[in-house]
């Protein structure tokens, strides 16, 4: 790996001098550098500084901090204004701020401190040589290969070779002649770039230049380029600070409707399809069950019954796959029998003169749960005893491929309004707010004919970036309240549901039914007929690949093929297929895999993305670095509990680290320790 | 940092007239990668088109000798690869495939700022001779049009640059910081000649 630390010291004696002019105390910045291998390790650049300077100097040093990513705006800003009071009192008496950074860093501590004397301690370290251009270009990795951003590809005439950084003349029409045994004149430690294109264009049969393109220096004017920075600057500010904008591939399904998925041969039904205790099974193998009757039931305070969605004898009560969990789970399995009788418990509810707490043991009863993936029951968060204000409801779907709740908003627009009244009702809020991304025009139309006359509902239209529907997130877009580590969004007097658990309590009031099923939305590379489908909670997955990729998909060669539950951004890989939908599913997606996949073992390069995507303001390389060494003490300082696992950190990564995986190990320490 | 923007029609179109495979790195979409764009001009080229794929960091090249290896018949079933990636991508990929005609589809620009995805506002040159001590922490290499060490050159108007006039003068805007810090008169007292041996030679570099 190449080292491309931007900065070192400066010379002795220029530090000197520095700090020989300097009446009163210095308070030192160290940034702990980019681009290179990773180590936290900033004591080198301390010990040198120390061994510089004068006995009398040294003492002028009130205080050394470092900071990740100096020169990250947003990051820098917080950290110095986070710092301790005893420490801000040291930066205002003292006289002067020493940064040890490359000029980046040291330029926006200027403009933070205007009026202070901010002395540059260390020199950037010039990298690319005889790049005419800004320099040190050489994208996110760390090779060899340097772009000099001329603004005009030449590659396509060099046979990929590139003769602005790679000639030291930069010369564009051959070689000078200087030349001598393929050693460049001006330096001959680097080989000459025009023999190296000769021989390169020699082995694909092309010719040497059949025409010259001349340079241009103003390719690139200054306005477009300060058009691109703010561009980049307010795609990346919007709402809440950093995100990412993933490929999200909507338009295969967002025109379709919404259409009953052919009932399954046999469902699988898992007892654990919440978050809390697993439901106790109430049936036994052999028994004749129908539609909606209740098969296991609650088994603590958190938890919930679950129903039978087909009607039908059970053929036995057995392990399977969990699709979330990973784990072997107990399920029940029932046999079609394709009678279709429902259960005499599906009446409907009459909500006239019946209290809230009724209504949420209904909800209870009829199995609801948070349907975005989550699968907290919906009761508990309906019976807290906090204060709530606001109800927020999310109609995001940051997540790419999916179209569940979008086209649940915009076909069943009445449904999902009156599912928000018996909310309302039952937890009695003032203000109601609905979440919309902006990528979904056809939504946020059907919503507001919906809510027309209504002043205590409001739709609030988001910007498209992930994960925009985090709860989290949706929090600090709408509201602008943060939620304390560790903590719920009950804690801020919110409650925030989503799209298909509204349907499903509409469904559980009106019709009386419980949760037998949901829409999901069936898409990726692989699926001939993507779509969005009501489909029965338990159907065998199986059976979901054999009806949308065809019978032999299965067979054939399997390496390639990726089936995720959910989207491809949190939904969970799948690796046994003899599994069933549970109530938390929102959708499959079928994917190409990727050849190269995420590792935990790959070395971090410090480019810093991952700091830069983080919704929630951590530092995801940290869990990486300290995770590796099982260091669980420093992952939990550096408030792994805050992390919301939206996976864009690893999305993003340039080494392809599988951080998630860390931080799960971290979250686990985390948690088990307080 | 760097950004791509397509190529012009004109120089792309002659690309695509034998079968071609496409490679469109997406590690930089977070800054900037025209993607709207690429795909609107390969529709219009997709006789040709072997397949397109979408990549990302095509610049780390242990990822892109994997994805050499994992798209080899769809290259050597091609003529031509043609990659929509800033100039590291490009020269990564063609020194994989050495044999074949690699063809870059942008142009490769570049705006302030390195670390992270985030542009700046100010911008650092890497001249290895630090000056912000000397100018209140902006920088006169990078925020003159001129790079003059030495104070304004004189030609600026309201305070924007007689080069390019959407830009403001560095040397005003040091002038007004160092005001701040009540310190305007350190802008006589020294100027430091720019040693370039620094920034081109080699032994600068810290050691790998």
């Amino acid at each position: 790996m190449i080292d491309y630390t931007k900065y070192k010291l400066k010379p002795v004696e220029e530090i000197r001098e520095i700090f020989n002019q300097i009446d009163g105390s210095v308070f030192i910045l160290i940034c702990k550098k980019c681009y290179k291998e990773f180590s936290t390790n900033t004591e080198l650049e301390k010990e040198n500084l120390y061994n510089s300077l004068t006995e009398e100097n040294k003492h002028k040093i009130v205080e050394c901090i470092d900071i990740d990513f100096l020169c990250n705006n947003y990051h820098t800003k917080k950290a110095i204004t986070d710092l301790s009071t005893k420490i801000i009192d040291f930066i205002k008496d003292s006289g002067a701020i020493g940064v040890i950074s490359c000029g980046l860093g040291i330029q926006l501590v200027a403009s933070l401190f205007e009026d202070k004397k901010v002395l540059a301690l260390a020199d950037s370290v010039p990298e690319s040589g005889n790049s005419t251009s800004p320099q040190g270009y050489h994208g996110i990795a760390l090779g060899k290969e340097k772009c000099g951003t001329c603004g005009q590809c030449y590659l396509n005439r060099t046979g990929g070779i590139c003769p602005v950084v790679n000639c030291s003349k930069s010369l564009l029409n051959g070689p000078c002649g200087g030349a001598k045994n393929g050693k460049c004149e001006v330096n001959p430690d680097i080989p000459c770039a025009w023999e190296e294109i000769y021989f390169r264009l020699n082995k694909q049969n092309r010719p040497l230049l059949n025409e010259i393109q001349v340079r241009n220096f103003n390719i690139f004017p200054f306005k477009n380029k300060k058009e691109i920075s703010e561009i980049n600057l307010y795609s990346r500010g919007k709402d809440f600070l950093r995100g990412i904008h993933p490929l999200d591939k909507k338009n295969l399904t967002e025109n379709s409707k919404i259409k009953t998925f052919p009932e399954p041969e046999t469902v699988i039904i898992f007892l654990s399809q919440h978050a809390g205790a697993p439901a106790i099974p109430v049936v036994k193998v052999g028994d004749k069950v129908k539609i909606g009757q209740k098969i296991g039931e609650i088994s603590g305070f958190i938890s919930s019954p679950i129903h039978s969605s087909i009607s039908g004898t059970i053929t036995a009560i057995e392990e399977k796959t969990h699709p979330t969990l990973g784990r072997k789970m107990p399920a029940i399995i029932i046999k079609n029998d394709n009678k279709n009788e429902f259960d005499d418990s599906i009446k409907a509810v009459s909500l006239d003169n019946i209290p809230g707490e009724k209504v949420i043991e209904v909800l209870r009863e009829k199995g609801i749960v948070g349907m975005g993936g989550a699968m907290f029951p919906t009761y508990v968060k309906l019976f807290s005893k906090k204060p709530i204000d606001t109800l927020i409801i999310n109609g995001c779907e940051c997540e790419p491929y999916l179209n569940g709740d979008n086209r649940l908003m915009i076909e069943y627009g009445d449904k999902i309004f009156k599912g928000i009244e018996i909310v309302k009702k039952t937890i009695g809020v003032q203000s109601v707010i609905i979440g919309i991304e902006e990528n979904k025009p056809e939504a946020i139309e059907s919503m507001k004919k919906q809510i027309l006359g209504n002043d205590y509902i409001k739709i609030s239209i988001l910007k498209t970036k992930y994960p925009q529907g985090a709860e989290k997130i949706l929090i600090k877009s709408i509201l602008n309240r943060q939620i304390p580590e560790g903590g719920l969004p009950l804690d801020v007097g919110v409650v925030v549901l989503n799209i298909s658990t509204l349907y499903a309590i509409y469904r559980a009031i009106y019709e009386g039914m419980p949760v037998i099923d949901r829409v999901i939305t069936i898409s990726g590379d692989y699926v001939k007929n993507p779509g969005n489908y009501l489909i029965k909670i338990g159907t065998p997955i199986k059976s979901i690949i054999d009806f949308t990729c065809g019978s032999d998909f299965i067979k054939s060669d399997d390496k390639n093929k990726k089936i995720f539950m959910g989207g491809p951004m949190m939904g969970i890989l799948q690796m046994d297929i003899d599994t069933g939908l549970i109530k938390g599913t929102t959708g499959l997606t079928i994917m190409e895999s990727y050849p190269v996949e995420s590792s935990e073992e790959r070395e971090c390069i410090k480019c810093g993305r991952c700091v830069d995507v983080c919704p929630v303001d951590l530092f995801p390389l940290q869990y990486y670095y300290y995770g590796k060494k099982q260091d669980w003490q420093k992952t939990a300082e550096y408030k792994v509990k805050n992390c919301i696992e939206c996976a864009a950190c690893q999305y993003i990564c340039s080494a392809k680290i599988d951080i998630l995986k860390y931080i799960k190990k971290a979250k686990k320490y985390a948690y088990n320790k307080t | 940092m760097l950004i791509t923007k397509l190529k012009s029609y004109n120089e792309l179109i002659p690309c695509f007239s034998d079968k071609v495979f496409v490679i469109k790195c997406s590690g930089c979409k977070e800054v900037y990668l025209p993607e709207e764009e690429i795909d609107i001009f390969l529709e219009k080229q997709n006789q040709n088109i072997i397949s397109i794929k979408r990549l990302d960091y095509l610049c780390n090249e242990d990822f892109s000798r994997t994805y050499s290896e994992t798209y080899n018949n769809f290259i050597e079933k091609s003529d031509v690869v043609v990659i929509f990636s800033c100039g590291v991508g490009v020269q990564v990929i063609s020194k994989i495939l050495e044999y074949k005609k690699v063809f870059a589809g942008c142009d490769t620009n570049y705006i302030n700022g390195f670390q992270g995805i985030s542009a700046q506002s100010w911008d650092c040159r890497q001249c290895g001779e630090c000056y912000l001590n000397y100018t209140g922490g902006i920088c006169p290499i990078t925020a003159c049009s001129k790079h003059l060490l030495n104070g304004p050159c004189g030609g600026y108007k309201n305070g924007k640059c007689e080069v390019n006039s959407e830009m403001d003068c560095g040397w005003v805007m040091i002038y007004n910081r160092l005001l701040k810090q009540k310190k305007q008169e350190k802008l006589i007292t020294k100027c430091r000649i720019r040693n370039y041996k620094k920034y081109i030679s080699t032994d600068n570099k810290i050691s790998k």
